[in-house]
């Protein structure tokens, strides 16, 4: 577990980027301060220069990373080298401020999870049958698995990706009480291969 | 290689073993399904078959669908004729205006499914029914024959311009439907091309990542900066756009446009792409998989015509196969999240 300052916790619970940055902008400058401002603007800046708005770059990463684990066989080169580019992209390597980017890091898998509870998550059919509370939780944790021990374990960069990993797994843990068996089934799988 | 990475490969190669045990069964049976002529026809049958499947493996990745495409074929079909036969227009010009107007089919499937919220299984279903009864119309419900042999320089009065590429043309419409490169037939190297498109869009280009992401989670997709909208509209134009194009293969390979053929063809096109394992549930799929599934339709209607099967057996197989497929990805889904 990592320790932050108390007067942090409440910018770390806090998904809205509007408001995290109110909150980020009431502390008093300090180097630890500053070096929010820097992971703050990494993640909502639109890095491809589109001009869009409203981006969580760093969430969309994460929806990069769900959809490299699935990639192999003749993408396996192009899988690596995106899974690298977005370890460096997201700090995963850095060797300072390990609390700071533990807790962002949980940020953005709870920013992810929010999205879980919608109505057109985990339906089928397009859209026609809904999944009920349990598929939702079930397939959440599929998807928090897979951008975070999956395509650390596919790409074999789990090293390099232990604190996102780390992170994201102690958020779903604390998602739902069917999310521990559920990572566990998971991990098992991979342990067998 | 261990165990557990030969069953994934197994599993991850599935679909192409099911493709060579049908060519080996149909081979058992008659010999001649392997002959020359009958892959010339398999590939000349596979091409509207394949083109048109990448706009739906595109459509069903962010959990969509789109039942308008056997209609936007024909409405294409009997516009581009029409063009030519009726009102003596260029051929390339024909082709050019038809693709665009199938590509702008699509855009107001995007409109009805992303801006107004019409499920997209109504919307394209009310489109299919508009656009079909359009071709009735427009042709009076008559087959517009002889494209083959039409004369671009009809109708042109006496514009140089238009007369050289109607002239141009001529020459060229021929290449279209019978011939093509040594022994493949032109309309499969469209397909070859088509595929090539679609497998770099979806696995080298941002847009393809884009259209993952929307199937797989649509909320999270808009949180993190995708407009999501705008990307439902590409996709149905995209979906309009290949179909347009089919049609126009469809017009060179049969050289008559017919508004009530194609029955049932958007169906045949789902089953080539669920069969290629792509799923209705979004987020999940490839082109090489749809290619298979493709190869596999094709096949199975050259090899069950081959056997003498009739026509309504051929119905009941082709719904099997439909349910078969679906069936399997929703276990498979079932299985994963139990």
């Amino acid at each position: 577990m990592y320790d932050i300052q108390e007067e942090l916790k409440q910018y770390y619970s806090e998904i809205d980027p509007l408001k995290r940055l109110d909150i980020l902008n009431s502390f008093p400058e300090d180097e630890s301060i500053n070096f929010l401002h820097e992971l703050y603007h990494s993640r909502y800046s639109d890095h491809d220069n589109k001009g869009r708005k409203n981006v969580d770059w760093w969430l969309w990463r994460c929806i990069c990373l769900h959809q490299l684990y699935s990639r192999g066989g003749l993408f396996r080169r192009f899988r690596d080298k995106e899974v690298k580019r977005i370890i460096n992209e997201l700090y995963m390597e850095a060797s300072s401020h390990q609390a700071m980017l533990y807790y962002e890091y949980r940020n953005v898998a709870r920013r992810y999870l929010s999205t879980c509870k919608s109505g057109n998550y985990a339906s089928s059919f397009m859209g026609f049958r809904k999944a009920d509370d349990d598929e939702k939780v079930i397939r959440a944790c599929q998807d928090i698995w897979q951008m975070s021990k999956g395509v650390a374990w596919s790409a074999c960069v789990e090293d390099k990706m232990q604190l996102w990993v780390e992170a994201f797994h102690d958020e779903i843990e604390d998602y739902d009480s069917l999310c521990k068996e559920e990572y566990e089934r998971l991990n098992s799988k991979i342990r067998r291969k | 290689m261990n165990e557990n990475k030969f069953m994934s490969a197994f599993k991850a190669n599935a679909i192409w073993l099911v493709f060579i045990a049908e060519i080996a069964i149909f081979y058992y049976f008659n010999p001649k399904f392997l002959s020359l002529p009958n892959i010339v026809s398999i590939s000349r049958q596979v091409s509207y078959y394949g083109i048109a499947s990448i706009g739906m493996t595109f459509v069903i990745l962010i959990a969509g669908i789109d039942l308008s495409i056997a209609s936007i074929v024909v409405l294409v079909n009997v516009v581009c004729a029409h063009l030519m036969m009726n009102m003596g227009w260029n051929m390339w010009l024909a082709i050019i205006v038809s693709i665009a107007m199938a590509t702008l089919i699509g855009v107001l499937n995007g409109f009805m499914v992303s801006t107004i919220g019409i499920p997209a299984i109504i919307a394209t279903f009310a489109s299919q029914t508009i656009f079909r009864g359009l071709s009735y119309i427009l042709s009076g419900g008559l087959p517009i024959p002889d494209v083959l042999r039409y004369d671009p320089s009809a109708g042109l009065n006496g514009d140089p311009i238009l007369g050289f590429f109607a002239r141009w043309s001529l020459n060229h419409w021929s290449i279209f439907p019978r011939t093509g490169v040594g022994l493949i037939p032109v309309c499969a190297i469209i397909m070859v091309i088509c595929f090539a498109v679609g497998s770099f869009i979806l696995n080298k280009s941002y847009f393809g990542r884009y259209f993952y992401a929307i199937g797989g989670n649509e909320e999270a997709s808009e949180l993190s900066g995708i407009r999501v909208n705008k990307m439902k509209y590409l996709i149905y134009a995209l979906s309009g756009f290949f179909a347009g194009l089919a049609g126009i293969v469809v017009l060179s390979r049969t050289g008559s446009a017919q508004a009530s053929s194609l029955i049932g063809f958007e169906f045949e096109i789902i089953t080539c792409v669920v069969l290629g394992g792509v799923s209705v549930a979004g987020g999940i799929g490839h082109m090489s998989g749809v290619i298979a599934g493709v190869l596999i339709i094709g096949s199975l209607k050259s090899g069950m015509v081959m056997a003498n099967v009739s026509e309504y057996t051929q119905m009941v197989v082709q719904g099997l196969v439909l349910a078969v497929a679906v069936g399997f990805d929703c276990f498979s889904k079932k299985r994963q999240a139990s």
